[in-house]
């Protein structure tokens, strides 16, 4: 059994999420979850070129700079750390992993000069699996908890991060779903101390909704909140996070001018020629902060 | 563009807090070695793999 397990998780890493992610996004678009007027080509090929470039060129460099770096960084200490309990490496790695990209994600929101490199992956108008990949370049390049997992792999902590890496791309990509998946558990009385424990433990379509909303403080948006990633637990500790069993009615960024996929992609390096807009030459740095 | 003032206290503050989630599990563990007198680094085993990307 614990083999299957471990082979489900081995391919899930290699090649299973990318088809996981292709099937439930089939289904969005079959089941009507793609609005033609919002999914229009700009998006869409921003959609693809998220998905595909950090797969076939950006990872494999991550990882191969991280092998290379790492015995120079921290020689004589690979797998040094291997005797560390199965059930302990994985606490370890999933506060060390999720709790630096809640750092990371939200640091994108509250520093002003961090927020048009993560504006990509908010400018989308929708959610679902085209969106979930979403990110400028730059953005996907400094995910800072990558290189703290690729650090503890090396120390001996490997097996586990199988798991924890694998664990947290499926709650993380069912919570950018636009299938409520979480809403049975809202709806039937029964369930309800489960979506309790579940809604402040992980993320769901709800609370991470609120963040991808285009409004804030309507008692349903909330995007300058809820920056969990696979645990919600931060946002109740930080108190950064609100939780209303609500799905907002419409997602993006208010002031959103369709800004050309290239430069929404690679910012800084090409730059939108969209007047005003934040991803332009002298646009400004937070787009919400100017007056209409 | 400026962070304001109480943002940026409230970072500091939390970032004060993580550290010690981030040692919790550590600590957490070692207590356990010594409530249980295990000492797994005694009989090192080597394991490896890969990771993955997640948003």
């Amino acid at each position: 059994m614990i083999k299957i397990i471990e082979s489900i998780f081995q391919n899930l890493s290699v090649w299973g999420l990318p088809v996981l992610i292709i099937i439930v996004g089939i289904f969005e678009f079959i089941f009507g979850l793609y609005d033609k007027k919002t999914w229009t080509r700009n998006e869409i090929y921003l959609d693809i070129t998220c998905f595909v470039i950090p797969r076939i060129v950006i990872q494999p460099m991550i990882i191969f700079f991280s092998l290379k770096l790492l015995p120079l960084v921290l020689p004589g200490l690979k797998n040094e750390f291997a005797w560390v309990p199965f059930g302990w490496a994985f606490f370890i790695i999933a506060v060390a992993d999720d709790l630096t990209q809640y750092w990371y994600h939200r640091l994108h929101h509250q520093v002003p000069f961090l927020w048009r490199f993560h504006r990509t992956h908010h400018s989308a108008p929708y959610m679902g699996m085209s969106m979930a990949s979403r990110q400028n370049v730059l953005y996907t390049i400094f995910f800072s908890q990558i290189y703290l997992t690729a650090a503890l792999v090396y120390l001996g902590l490997g097996y586990a991060a199988l798991f924890v890496t694998g664990i947290k791309s499926l709650i993380t990509l069912a919570a950018h779903s636009s299938i409520p998946w979480d809403k049975p558990f809202y709806k039937y009385r029964i369930l309800h101390p489960i979506a309790w424990v579940l809604e402040r433990l992980i993320s769901t379509p709800a609370t991470h909704q609120a963040h991808h909303a285009d409004t804030h403080g309507d008692g349903v948006g909330n995007y300058k909140g809820n920056f969990g990633n696979m645990f919600f637990i931060w946002d109740i500790i930080f108190k950064t996070g609100i939780i209303t069993r609500k799905y907002p009615q419409s997602f993006g960024i208010k002031h959103y001018k369709q800004e050309e996929w290239y430069a929404q992609f690679a910012w800084p390096f090409f730059k939108s020629k969209k007047p005003g807009s934040e991803l332009a030459a002298n646009g400004p740095m937070v787009g919400d902060e100017i007056p209409e | 563009m400026r962070i304001p003032k109480e943002t940026k206290q409230k970072i500091f503050r939390d970032i004060v807090v993580s550290l010690f989630l981030y040692a919790l599990p550590v600590i957490l563990m070692f207590l356990s070695f010594y409530i249980t007198g295990k000492k797994p680094w005694l009989n090192q085993g080597k394991k490896n793999t890969v990771i993955i990307m997640n948003h």
